[in-house]
């Protein structure tokens, strides 16, 4: 069974590998976007699905990513690889900035923080427009291919979802599962609880840096409100949650699906697309807040490691 | 930005915050009723406050009728729909973990955003009721704000009189301080959370309606505050109500000295800032809140 999945998983890898020779510039994009949002869900799962800690503007990292990338390729000319790398890092950054404050507290105040840090952050790059272009936005040297952005988004894909197998069949995972658990009896067992959360938290932002960068290596055009968008974390949460959070493939299954599904169905509804997001939302919460795989972990009494 | 800042507008500065504050301080009091009574966050608590701006515009622009008038008509309307919402959904996710409460309070938020939108486009609507400003010595200030803030202080001493003196008030604040030993004692805790879910809902309408004579009214206005209403509810001490009368002043001060000494622009970080340090020193906020 195990090395049926795994063979799979190989087939799946190669494909991916090998379709941009056949495909169109269209479906390089879409794909693209894929992978994008498979990082950005699967990054959320790491600090808000194995700590319970809900990061309520997780976006803030991919706009950093950004924005970073973009200066770093628009006025100084850096290579878009090492520029989305450096994404990462000051979105890791950011991420010691908040996390070490607000990840001591319990409560709400953690979800309240990170909702503001989304906020500000679009209002100081809109105000700071000598090195971000403001309102007006930024913009990058054209760039012909995506198909090493392809790669490259899609190894970053890979990569967190690898981190997530890594961290859920380890030690350090099992201590941010039971913080979610309960966190005093975490506590009481020797676990430094805050420095799991903020290790967890800091390996949740690399990813969205990265990927912002890229995504705006890709566009070739970024601004305030493109990167910062609130609906765009919800995005991310819905995916998790759909799919299932505290899974390794939840996330990846939950992008996957919505991702299709908003393609396929919501580009067709302009003006109703937003309400019909709002009311998936609603009913995800209400009947499946454990997602599908949650489900089947419950009834198949299938392993953690999924 | 090159102006000298003298003490005739620090002061004026000063006032101008502490009218502002009271608006903010009455509306995040609902934020923090719902909060404190069923830790749950309320994301739609903005919307509301849209909400209560529309029917205010609707009515002056049908009827004519005066904006502090309809407060009579957009406080109850907006508690009857608070009250619907926490029957039909809220009910649901209030034990359940604080991610389910967030993201189900943002999927009412959307749809009413864009049922707004929907039913009265995006279009900027204004009130023009009151304009000008009163005269004090060397300090000036807009009528609006100042009725504004008389307003909010008279429903915001009504909201605190509501919760210290009545009983249900009291069964209420009982709610919130333990909601298994208030069923012990024979309060029936469904209906306080309706109550306290329509109570805040009312809060919020009253905002939007003070708020209409003063700004643009469009469906995403409502945001800003939700976003306002965490940081006073933060910044007093999530939970604690008093709490949320002096982080509304405080937020009320603090935009309106950053917009003097910096700019308008950067008052949401410079508030931002200001919410995080108090995290730093105070983790419980101001005045001691409690975690959830």
């Amino acid at each position: 069974m195990k090395r049926a999945l795994l063979a799979g998983l190989a087939v799946v890898l190669v494909a991916l590998a090998l379709y941009p020779m056949q495909a169109t510039g269209y479906g390089v994009r879409t794909m693209l976007q894929l992978f994008m949002w498979v990082a950005l869900a699967q990054s959320w799962n790491l600090i808000s699905g194995l700590t319970g800690y809900v990061s309520f503007g997780h976006v803030a990292f991919f706009g950093m990513g950004a924005y970073t990338a973009g200066i770093l390729i628009g006025k100084l000319g850096w290579a878009w690889p090492a520029a989305c790398l450096a994404g990462g890092v000051m979105a890791m950054v950011l991420a010691l900035v908040i996390g070490w404050p607000c990840l001591r507290l319990k409560g709400p105040y953690f979800a309240i923080a990170m909702l503001g840090l989304n906020e500000v952050l679009r209002v100081i790059v809109s105000y700071y427009e000598g090195l971000t272009g403001g309102g007006n936005g930024l913009s990058l040297p054209t760039l012909h291919a995506s198909v090493p952005i392809y790669y490259a988004m899609g190894l970053v894909a890979l990569a967190v979802t690898a981190l997530t197998y890594l961290i859920i069949t380890s030690r350090f995972g099992l201590r941010l599962m039971t913080i979610r658990e309960d966190e005093v009896a975490a506590e009481a067992m020797g676990i430094d609880a805050f420095r799991h959360k903020l290790y967890a938290f800091l390996l949740s932002a690399v990813g969205p840096g990265v990927v912002g960068g890229l995504a705006a290596r890709d566009q070739g055009y970024i601004e305030p409100l493109s990167v910062f968008p609130l609906i765009m974390t919800i995005t991310m949460i819905v995916m998790v949650l759909f799919g299932g959070k505290g899974t390794i493939w939840g996330p990846v299954l939950g992008a996957v699906v919505l991702f299709v599904f908003q393609e396929l169905v919501w580009a067709r509804f302009i003006y109703l697309h937003q309400l019909f997001f709002g009311a998936i939302i609603v009913a995800v919460v209400l009947l499946m807040p454990r997602g599908i795989l949650g489900v089947l972990q419950q009834k198949y009494n299938l392993p953690r490691t999924i | 930005m090159n102006l000298v800042i003298t003490p005739t507008m620090v002061g004026q500065v000063v006032i101008s915050g502490l009218l502002a504050g009271s608006l903010y301080a009455m509306v995040a009091l609902g934020l923090g009723l719902i909060f404190g009574v069923m830790r749950v966050l309320n994301v739609a608590h903005g919307p509301m406050l849209m909400l209560g701006a529309y029917t205010t515009f609707w009515l002056f622009h049908w009827l004519g009728l005066s904006p502090y008038l309809s407060l009579l008509v957009s406080m109850p309307a907006l508690f009857v729909v608070g009250v619907v919402l926490q029957r039909l959904l809220v009910r649901r996710v209030v034990d359940a973990p604080e991610l389910s409460s967030l993201l189900l309070t943002f999927g009412v938020s959307i749809a009413l955003v864009n049922l707004t939108q929907l039913a009265f486009t995006s279009d900027l609507r204004s009130v023009e009721y009151l304009t000008g400003s009163f005269l004090l010595g060397p300090f000036a200030f807009s009528k609006s704000r100042v009725i504004a803030c008389a307003f909010a202080i008279l429903i915001t001493a009504g909201a605190f009189w509501f919760l210290q003196k009545t009983r249900l008030g009291k069964a209420l604040r009982a709610v919130s301080q333990s909601r298994e030993v208030a069923q012990v004692c024979g309060i029936d805790v469904q209906r306080i959370h309706m109550l306290a879910f329509g109570v805040a809902s009312a809060l919020a309408a009253a905002g939007g309606s003070l708020v209409a004579v003063m700004v643009a009214i469009q469906p995403e206005m409502g945001q800003v505050y939700t976003f306002k209403s965490f940081l006073v509810i933060v910044l007093g001490g999530a939970g604690n109500y008093p709490g949320a009368l002096l982080g509304g002043l405080l937020l009320g001060l603090v935009e309106q000295l950053s917009s003097l000494f910096l700019t308008t622009q950067v008052n949401e970080a410079v508030a931002y800032l200001l919410l995080v340090l108090v995290l730093l020193v105070r983790p419980t906020g101001l005045l001691k809140g409690r975690s959830s």
